[in-house]
């Protein structure tokens, strides 16, 4: 029988994409963060539907435009981070410096303005169920901003390195995976905490 | 073989076994032991971890059934049985039967699958020390008088502060959170080696079924267990900062955590059950001496069977008042879950009954066992999916006797069917044989002796999770009945233990193929190198080792047969670092050279880390920072990049 032999050089060892272990596992993680996050969604609404009293009388409608334009910093930061990325599959060192800074900045922003707004509610967890729900849905994406900021300043000590190429960037690729779901999933909670007491 | 040729066939300059060695090897010592991180150390770890669990789990029980061997028996307070059953349901629940099949996944489907290691090598060493902490802390709750007594289930109002103040259901909702870590990342670990790392030729119809069954309970554990970290968070700040999911005179509900919890448990039921049907298929062959019947249907049941077992979780909670429309639905899902069941029924059936040979050993023995228990199981569950008969039977020990012959019956026999079948390649020693068939035969008689009685106790009445009953109630035969039956498995545990004993120091000396039988993991020495195969083999069936003209004559143990299907494409790999064959995802096609990690102590100082942040939350939560920080550095240094050298 005749053998068939692949050289090892045939074969590549920087992956990016589907063809790397990384992404699947980013993929995955995706899909738990999702079950999490849908999870936390649905007990909002199974405890409004329980409830007769939702948000707690005396409560007013969370206010809109604070986060509305908050909203909108951490989808820019999305933006930036997706500029970063084609730079570099593009061969730009300078293009992933400044979309990488620009969407870290800009989640910095983010973080901030949440703790202002935060800081101003009348509630807090311990006041009642609603109180819970919300401090906990927000509690739980901030600290999601909180870990791709500091994941990002890993990628960007090492931008800044220069540690990342044409070929060399599943760790850009990845980054930028979890930062734009990060983001992604931010619109139905935006929606669920400041739409759904007016909507329903 | 020629979509694969990229260059002609030339001579395989084969890396010499030693260079191989040296690069695979994990370092001596102590801190090597630390920083092991191949997957068959890590997977052998996890399943010695969970056995041991198994035997601690199997001790509660003793203790619970020696208490209701007679009625008014005071040798057990309530508040302490209580918490032996809250640990036995635990521990059996999340430290044995789901670590246990993680590992044999971890041990075994690399083999299966002709790759050297698994994908992400550190993240398995994470995912066992965290699950060592988590277990440890547990214990040591339970050994200081701190223990959870809510339950293995932890339903609130019980499980709230007000009525059980103490550590003990911090210490429950926290490890029990901190433990799904683990899991999860055993399970993200094992669909990206199923989906990227299988042996050149592999497409998705030849994988073992056994590799379909750990891809299916993997991709369960990622939608399920999210679940029920959720429910124990919210359990957690409940308790701990006094928020008020679960408190309905602040607006929370408790049914919510029921929901939370059974979206969880119910596919946990099927994360323990799919391996084990996936042992099953993958054992039977190499005793019947013929190739599965109805591998595609075989295959397609077990996704089916992940599938509809999210649809089931209400049929936990009929009796809480859920709408009877709603109820009707989960109970009609509950009923087609037997269809898929059904097919695996029929389908190994229809094997043993064309086999070309009986070879009646210990591992065919566990299968039959498991199939003759788990169709009766199957037939209770059918019962109380229908929600009269529930109403009439929940929380009574009907339900005991349901579940313990789904989960012994459905997947203990099919591990220990796994555990004879397998120890060979671990060890490179048989089992005894005549221990073996001791140790089936006292664990089925004794399994149905303590639990067929159930059923009938749960007819008459008799409450689960009581310390105790009176005399007069017509419950004393049968549960001293049980309570012989359960000293019986002991028995036959016992028997187990001594055969493993025994066959380490001196059992016959098992070669490649002991069993003769199909599959790539029996394709290497036992125990396997640390590289596992010296080349990368290739398939091109489903049944690689395995002609179909020497299938009538082999005889199992005699040599090891040719394997002319496994040889046909040698893939090059650099011997001197961790390098295995990444393939594309549905046909197997060689693509890449997955450069995999080195040995590391990063692993077990970021698990502990994590502990810090979880458990030290029980203790002042300025310590969740502070833990999390932590993990942030050791992550960091973990990945930082510098000491690997990736030139092409």
């Amino acid at each position: 029988m005749s053998t068939t032999v692949i050289p090892a050089q045939a074969l590549p060892v920087l992956l990016t994409g589907p063809k790397a272990p990384l992404w699947w596992a980013f993929v995955l993680l995706l899909g738990i963060e999702s079950v999490v996050f849908g999870g936390l969604i649905t007990s909002y609404f199974y405890l409004k539907q329980a409830s007769s009293n939702w948000p707690p009388a005396g409560l007013d409608h969370p206010e809109l435009l604070l986060p509305t334009l908050n909203t909108l910093v951490l989808i820019a930061s999305s933006a930036a981070m997706f500029y970063g990325d084609r730079s570099i599959k593009r061969g730009s060192q300078t293009g992933l410096k400044i979309g990488q800074t620009t969407a870290l900045v800009l989640a910095l922003v983010f973080l901030t303005v949440k703790y202002i707004e935060y800081s101003g509610l009348p509630y807090d967890w311990s006041t009642h169920a609603y109180g819970s729900m919300v401090w906990t849905m927000s509690g739980f994406h901030a600290a999601h901003v909180m870990t791709v900021v500091l994941k990002g300043l890993v990628v960007e000590a090492l931008v800044w390195k220069g540690y990342f190429t044409p070929q060399r960037r599943l760790g850009v690729q990845v980054n930028g995976l979890y930062w734009h779901f990060v983001v992604v999933v931010w619109i139905p909670l935006y929606f669920t905490i400041y739409w759904s007491p007016r909507l329903f | 073989m020629t979509e694969f040729v990229v260059a002609e066939a030339r001579a395989a300059a084969a890396p010499t076994s030693e260079r191989l060695w040296r690069t695979w090897d994990t370092p001596p010592g102590i801190i090597g032991w630390f920083s092991a991180v191949n997957h068959r150390v890590v997977g052998l770890r996890f399943i010695v971890t969970a056995l041991l669990f198994f035997l601690i789990g199997g001790l509660e029980a003793l203790a619970m059934r020696t208490q209701l061997a007679r009625p008014e028996a005071g040798l057990i307070p309530p508040e302490l049985y209580n918490q032996i059953m809250t640990m036995h349901g635990t521990t059996m629940m999340f430290f044995f039967a789901v670590p246990v099949m993680e590992g044999l996944g971890i041990y075994f489907v690399p083999l299966m699958l002709g790759a050297r290691d698994m994908p992400f090598p550190r993240m398995n060493a994470l995912g066992y020390w965290i699950y060592v902490i988590a277990g440890v802390t547990l214990y040591w709750g339970f050994l200081t008088g701190q223990a959870p007594e809510a339950g293995w289930t932890a339903y609130p109002p019980l499980s709230q502060q007000e009525y059980l103040p103490g550590l003990g259901m911090d210490i429950w909702a926290t490890a029990i959170t901190f433990l799904e870590i683990s899991a999860l990342l055993a399970a993200v670990e094992l669909v990206v080696l199923i989906l990227k790392q299988r042996a050149p030729g592999m497409s998705v119809n030849r994988m073992p079924l056994f590799v379909w069954a750990i891809l299916v309970m993997s991709f369960m554990i990622i939608f399920a267990m999210p679940a029920v970290m959720l429910g124990s968070v919210m359990l957690a700040l409940d308790r701990l900062v006094d928020a008020n999911f679960f408190d309905p005179s602040a607006g929370g509900h408790p049914l919510l955590f029921q929901h939370l919890f059974w979206f969880f448990g119910h596919p946990e039921v099927y994360i323990i059950f799919v391996p084990a049907l996936g042992i099953v298929s993958s054992v039977l062959p190499a005793f019947v001496r013929r190739e599965i019947v109805g591998y595609t249907a075989l295959a397609v049941a077990t996704v089916l069977i992940g599938f509809v077992s999210f649809g089931l979780w209400v049929h936990h909670m009929f009796t809480t008042g859920v709408p009877l429309l709603g109820a009707g639905f989960f109970a009609a899902a509950s009923t087609i879950i037997a269809i898929p069941s059904g097919i695996q029924i029929f389908a190994w059936l229809a094997t043993i009954w064309s086999a070309r040979r009986i070879v009646w050993s210990t591992p065919l023995l566990f299968v039959i066992g498991f199939v003759i228990l788990f169709t009766l199981g199957g037939i209770t569950g059918v019962m109380v999916a229908s929600v009269p008969l529930d109403w009439q039977v929940h929380d009574t020990y009907f339900v005991v006797a349901h579940f313990h012959y789904v989960l012994i019956g459905g997947a203990v026999f099919p591990l220990f069917a796994a555990l004879y079948y397998w120890f060979p390649k671990v060890t490179g020693r048989m089992l005894d044989e005549r221990l073996g068939k001791w140790n089936f035969w006292l664990m089925f008689i004794g399994f149905n002796i303590a639990f067929y009685p159930m059923h009938h106790l749960g007819f008459a009445g008799m409450p689960r999770r009581i310390y105790t009953y009176l005399p007069g109630t017509g419950w004393q035969d049968l549960n001293l009945l049980a309570t012989i039956g359960a000293f019986l498995i002991a028995l036959s545990a016992a028997f187990f233990l001594l055969n493993v004993v025994r066959s380490l120091r001196n059992g016959a000396v098992a070669g490649n193929n002991p069993w003769g039988a199909p599959t790539l993991e029996w394709a290497t020495p036992s125990p396997p190198p640390p590289y596992n195969f010296a080349a990368i083999p290739s398939v091109r069936s489903r049944d690689p080792l395995w002609s179909q003209a020497e299938l009538a004559d082999a005889e199992p143990g005699a040599g090891d047969p040719p394997h002319p299907d496994a040889e046909p494409l040698v893939v090059e790999l650099r011997d001197d670092r961790r390098e295995t064959v990444g393939t594309s995802t549905l046909d197997g096609v060689p693509e890449s050279r997955i450069v995999l990690t080195t040995p590391s102590l990063w692993p077990l100082l970021v698990a502990l880390a994590i502990g810090l942040t979880f458990i030290g939350a029980m203790v002042t939560l300025w310590l969740v920072p502070v833990g999390a920080f932590l993990t942030f550095v050791g992550l960091a240094a973990w990945h930082w990049p510098s000491n690997r050298g990736y030139e092409l």
